[in-house]
């Protein structure tokens, strides 16, 4: 079984992504406890952009990471599926190539924030997406994740 | 909402500023197994909707990813 996702692992991922030139934003509960909202979750989601070129990149990352993919995983994820989960590697990944409720990866990269070099949706997008869902463990969250982001806004003001 | 209640939001959310982005994470990230989701390797779906669906037919209710409880 994969172990518990780690600051390490995060910088890690950035790490290897950027040397491969992958196209990536941390999504999700994941991303908004980088961004300093305080919760737990269990693993890590990456929003990637969805082309064919962005697709070959991720794969070599995996690699570099250690994650261990089949050749029929390979081409899914280069071929560009919307969802796929990663539970083959040192921590579980899910890469979401189109989340609910945001239009475009350009969009979100546009409104991306990076904190400690690592970058990360824009809150209101994470809420978005979030509210896209309708699933009940994303009900249950949005009342305090949206009280985070006004906080957080008003932070970034100050 | 309570104000009560959003105050406390409020002082968790400070609280958790005060601490480092390595100190979040670790308070943050907890590995449980989950039942079926944890059972294969890799799995991919073609469309988001497919993924949504494919939750809510196979997973248990109470892991929260479906629509109802």
């Amino acid at each position: 079984m994969a172990g518990t996702f780690e600051y390490r692992q995060a910088r890690e991922i950035t790490g290897a992504f950027e040397r491969h030139h992958v196209r990536f934003l941390f999504i999700g509960k994941s991303g908004a406890i980088i961004l300093g909202y305080p919760d737990t979750t269990q693993d890590a989601d990456l929003f990637v952009e969805k082309t064919a070129e962005n697709g070959r990149a991720i794969v070599a990352a995996l690699d570099e990471l250690s994650f261990r993919l089949s050749d029929q995983d390979r081409r899914e994820v280069e071929t560009g599926k919307d969802f796929v989960q990663l539970r083959d590697g040192p921590f579980d990944l899910d890469l979401v190539f189109a989340p609910d409720g945001i239009e475009t990866f350009a969009e979100a990269a546009r409104r991306a924030v990076v904190v400690d070099g690592l970058p990360v949706c824009h809150p209101d997008d994470i809420i978005r997406s979030k509210e896209a869902t309708g699933r009940v463990k994303d009900r249950e969250s949005l009342p305090r994740l949206k009280a985070f982001r006004d906080w957080w806004a008003a932070r970034q003001k100050t | 909402m309570d104000e009560s209640v959003r105050q406390e939001w409020i002082r968790d959310f400070e609280a958790a500023a005060r601490r480092t982005l390595e100190e979040r994470m670790r308070y943050a990230f907890i590995h449980t197994p989950k039942p079926v989701l944890d059972d294969a390797p890799f799995r991919a779906f073609a469309t988001t909707a497919e993924y949504r669906r494919w939750c809510e037919e196979h997973l248990p209710s109470w892991l929260g990813y479906g629509r109802d409880v």
